[in-house]
């Protein structure tokens, strides 16, 4: 069921979104394609009609109920174990999600999940100089899946796509405690989120990245603070600003 | 990793006399005959407290918070934790020890079970007494004991915002108590979240004895499973049976606020304590006025696709309340048995509660017994500090809630309990005192439903409504609570399966239905055994006489009430089918053979 409300949103929305708002949204202007490359985007990839869009994890945060299945399944699925030779996916401990839900009192939870940033703040961020050839730093975006990868063996751990993140956006990519590299960028499953797909409330779902969107890109604090003042007509949730 | 498949193999243990940390081994024998939760908590108990008589609130008395092996796997609804000690509330007909009481566990949902998992531990034990009031701090394997002074008198909402911000990260999951359970009232909650709580049995005041006002807890780790594809399969089944429930839909809708108009119109809800089983303004507090004017959002424990509980808001004569409820115990506890039907006042008055740290049901019977001591002209209202404690006052009740939290005047005499107090006011009130052991009864009434009597009378930790109304249910519901899973989901049948099989994959040791009855029944009996050897008897497991005198005025119900020769022949039964002398209730020989628990 999930499935056909998804296809219908995102037809919906790719009717609208063309490559030409692409560029405007994100505030460059036209012929700046260099500087697309610099943020590690293909342009190819976008003038192809056949992989037109960028997708996401859209939270519905009226249905969210907080039960953290969205965790579990993530991390079950990117974090397989390795059992008698074969793969297999792992038992869901939630230190390995890549979407977080963060809590908080009064009751309000959001779940925290890549943005999938046109811009990628996190990649501008990257210090380590592009590589020649594909123009890639140690962060960049796969042109396949859209999604963001990061070359561990270029990666400095300096933590600088984490300062971004925060700064700028969700701030869901943090930096591995040992290594310092950046943890929780969502893979989008390769193309069938778990999330999505197991969410027991319907809260998620896959969807077109739309910058415009109400609340798109804010950091969870930010979001629950507007929520709660919505809903309870109070935003003092006290604890770590 | 430990060699025990599905477990750490480790509780933590921290003892607030010296302020030593241990990582105390379990042995698998252990794991294998009680489980983890309530049964693994009994067990320890049982080891812990050699002799009977025991204080529950001396430094002697273990507090162990407990999740179960299904506990930190995303199984759907496994978010229980199990906190088990020995009881400060119950006490027996007579008995040598002076301090004789039940064992005592309360059970809550919410986070903080995994999160042990988490970190590292089948479980907590809280050992000893601190000097100052202080509080827990578990980071994996790091194991702090911190200064509380500052949070002392603190109330439970000002408090979860206030640890966080003191801990600096919002994914410490911590349990806590309120004013309520540091001044020792005999029947404090322990709270997790501002609104779930460990609430029966006084578990909070043992916490507060302890001088210990939270723990807190964040964790990285997960144990394995033993047989990890079976458990894959399995936890499909599960998911998928849930997903198809219809039942589901309906917890998601109104939670257990249903039963507020369903079981009024049953005639089986406590309604002016206990003296009928239907009120008639129950939709005025009921499920759908709550999801009309009152609920914002549904919301979930972990992993959990029932989302039960809710959060609401009110605005009214009282401020504006932001809060979890009514749920079925609050709603009827402060509602129906206190007559009070005004939706804001009810709100405000489980707000309240929470916000002390008092359990909500023997707080809304006690409220209920004076209620009508007051009525009947066996006190006045000089007895009562000058509140003017009518039915169905909002105020009244408000201000009896901060007199027992704070334990001032008569609120002193009211923090020791329904039992106590009536012995004290004497005049034939302890036929309406309503508790069995010394626990008040929850919000399901009676005279119209005998095995639920059965429950309240033979639950070993004083009068309990989940306890289950049979043996066979008895066992099963011993076993879900040591298992770390809720009991709201598993009244899907198609939950069964996969449910054993879960277990059998953790554990890696076969589970069938009979093996999975025989383990509850194995905690069960030695939950007797300890009651039996602390003095509690036959006599013990009774009912207050109003379920035997006062006939049902009104309602679909009208005229019920216990028939005292067939719930005595109900017990007898009980007994010989528990194998137990139907005389002194002590298990036989041949029956603690049979369940491996001769010999410890």
């Amino acid at each position: 069921m999930y499935r056909e409300k998804t296809r219908t949103r995102s037809s919906e929305e790719r009717a609208n979104f063309t490559r030409r708002e692409f560029i405007k949204g994100i505030g460059i202007g036209g012929g700046s394609l260099l500087l697309l490359g610099r943020f590690g985007i293909h342009a190819a990839a976008w003038a192809d009609p056949g992989n037109p869009v960028l997708k996401m994890v859209l939270v519905d945060y009226g249905k969210c109920t907080g039960c953290r299945t969205c965790e579990a399944v993530c991390s079950s699925h990117n974090r397989p174990v390795t059992i008698d030779g074969k793969e297999l996916p792992g038992l869901g401990n939630p230190r390995y999600s890549n979407i977080r839900v963060e809590s908080f009192n009064p009751d309000v939870d959001v779940p925290n999940v890549c943005a999938m940033c046109v811009d990628t703040p996190c990649v501008s961020a990257c210090p380590v100089e592009p590589d020649p050839k594909t123009g890639r730093r140690a962060l960049y975006r796969d042109e396949a899946t859209h999604t963001l990868h990061n070359d561990t063996d270029r990666c400095t751990g300096c933590g600088s796509c984490a300062e971004a993140c925060a700064a700028q956006r969700t701030g869901v990519i943090s930096s591995d405690p040992t290594t310092g590299r950046p943890e929780r960028i969502c893979t989008l499953c390769g193309g069938d989120p778990q999330c999505v797909k197991w969410c027991p409330f319907e809260a998620l779902s896959y969807a077109e990245v739309k910058p415009d969107r109400k609340r798109y890109g804010l950091a969870p604090e930010k979001i629950a603070a507007e929520l709660a003042k919505n809903w309870y007509g109070t935003a003092d949730f006290g604890g770590p600003k | 990793m430990s060699k025990i498949p599905g477990y750490h193999g480790i509780v933590l243990e921290v003892d607030l006399s010296s302020g030593k940390v241990e990582r105390v081994p379990l042995s698998s024998e252990d794991l294998a005959k009680f489980i983890g939760g309530r049964g693994l908590g009994m067990k320890m108990l049982w080891d812990r407290l050699k002799k009977p008589g025991v204080d529950p609130l001396s430094p002697d008395n273990p507090l162990m918070f407990m999740p179960g092996p299904f506990s930190g796997f995303p199984v759907p609804a496994a978010s229980r934790t199990c906190v088990v000690t020995k009881s400060p509330i119950t006490s027996p007909v007579k008995s040598e020890y002076p301090c004789a009481s039940t064992v005592s566990y309360a059970n809550m949902g919410g986070f903080f079970g995994p999160e042990i998992r988490f970190a590292g531990y089948d479980g907590i034990v809280i050992t000893g007494k601190a000097n100052e009031l202080c509080y827990v701090m578990i980071d994996d394997g790091k194991v702090e004991i911190l200064d509380a002074k500052k949070f002392k008198g603190m109330r439970t909402d000002a408090f979860d915002k206030a640890i966080l911000s003191e801990l600096g990260d919002r994914r410490f999951k911590t349990v806590y108590i309120g004013p309520a359970g540091e001044k020792l009232v005999q029947y404090s909650s322990i709270l997790h979240t501002s609104a779930r709580a460990a609430g029966r049995g006084g578990v909070g005041c043992v916490m507060g004895s302890k001088n210990l006002k939270a723990i807190a807890v964040r964790g990285t780790g997960q144990p394995s499973a033993a047989d990890h594809r079976r458990f894959l399969a399995a936890l499909e089944k599960a998911r998928l049976a849930l997903k198809n429930s219809s039942g589901t839909k309906a917890w998601a809708e109104q939670g257990t606020a249903r039963a507020i108009v369903a079981n009024s119109n049953a005639g089986t809800e406590a309604v002016r304590n206990y003296r009928e089983g239907t009120f008639p303004e129950a939709d005025k507090i009921g499920g759908d006025v709550a999801r009309r004017d009152v609920w914002v959002r549904d919301i979930a424990c972990y992993c959990c696709p029932l989302a039960c509980k809710k959060s609401g808001l009110t605005k009214g004569k009282y401020g504006s309340i932001v809060h979890d409820g009514p749920e079925y115990e609050t709603g009827v506890m402060l509602g129906s048995n206190l007559l009070i039907s005004d939706m804001p006042g009810l709100l405000k008055a489980i707000y309240n509660i929470d916000d002390v740290g008092l359990d909500q049901i023997s707080t809304g019977n006690i409220i209920g017994f004076l209620m009508e001591a007051y009525e009947k002209g066996l006190i006045d209202q000089k007895f009562l500090d000058g509140i003017d404690l009518r039915w169905g006052s909002v105020d009244a009740t408000l201000a009896m809630i901060d007199k027992i939290a704070y334990r001032d005047g008569v609120g002193d005499l009211a923090s020791k309990g329904v039992k106590a107090l009536s012995r004290q006011i004497g005049q034939g009130s302890d036929k309406f005192a309503i508790h069995a052991k010394g626990l008040e009864l929850a919000a399901h009434n009676i005279q119209a439903n005998p095995p639920r009597g059965l429950s309240y009378a033979t639950a070993e930790r004083g009068a309990c409504h989940l306890n289950g109304d049979n043996i066979a249910t008895q066992n099963q519901r011993a076993m879900f609570d040591s298992i770390g899973l809720c009991l709201f989901p598993t009244f899907e049948p198609a939950l069964e399966e996969p449910t054993l099989s879960l277990l059998s994959a953790i554990t890696g040791r076969e589970y069938d239905k009979a093996e999975f009855l025989k383990t509850g029944e194995r905690v069960f009996n030695l939950e007797k055994m300890f009651n039996y050897r602390e003095g509690f008897r036959r006599e013990d497991d009774r009912l207050p006489d109003r379920f035997f005198e006062d006939a049902f005025t009104i309602g679909s119900k009208k005229g019920s009430v216990l028939n005292r020769e067939q719930f005595d022949a109900m017990l007898t039964q009980y007994y010989k089918d528990r194998g137990w002398d139907p005389e002194t209730t002590e298990p036989s020989a041949s029956k603690l053979k049979d369940l491996g628990l001769h010999s410890i």
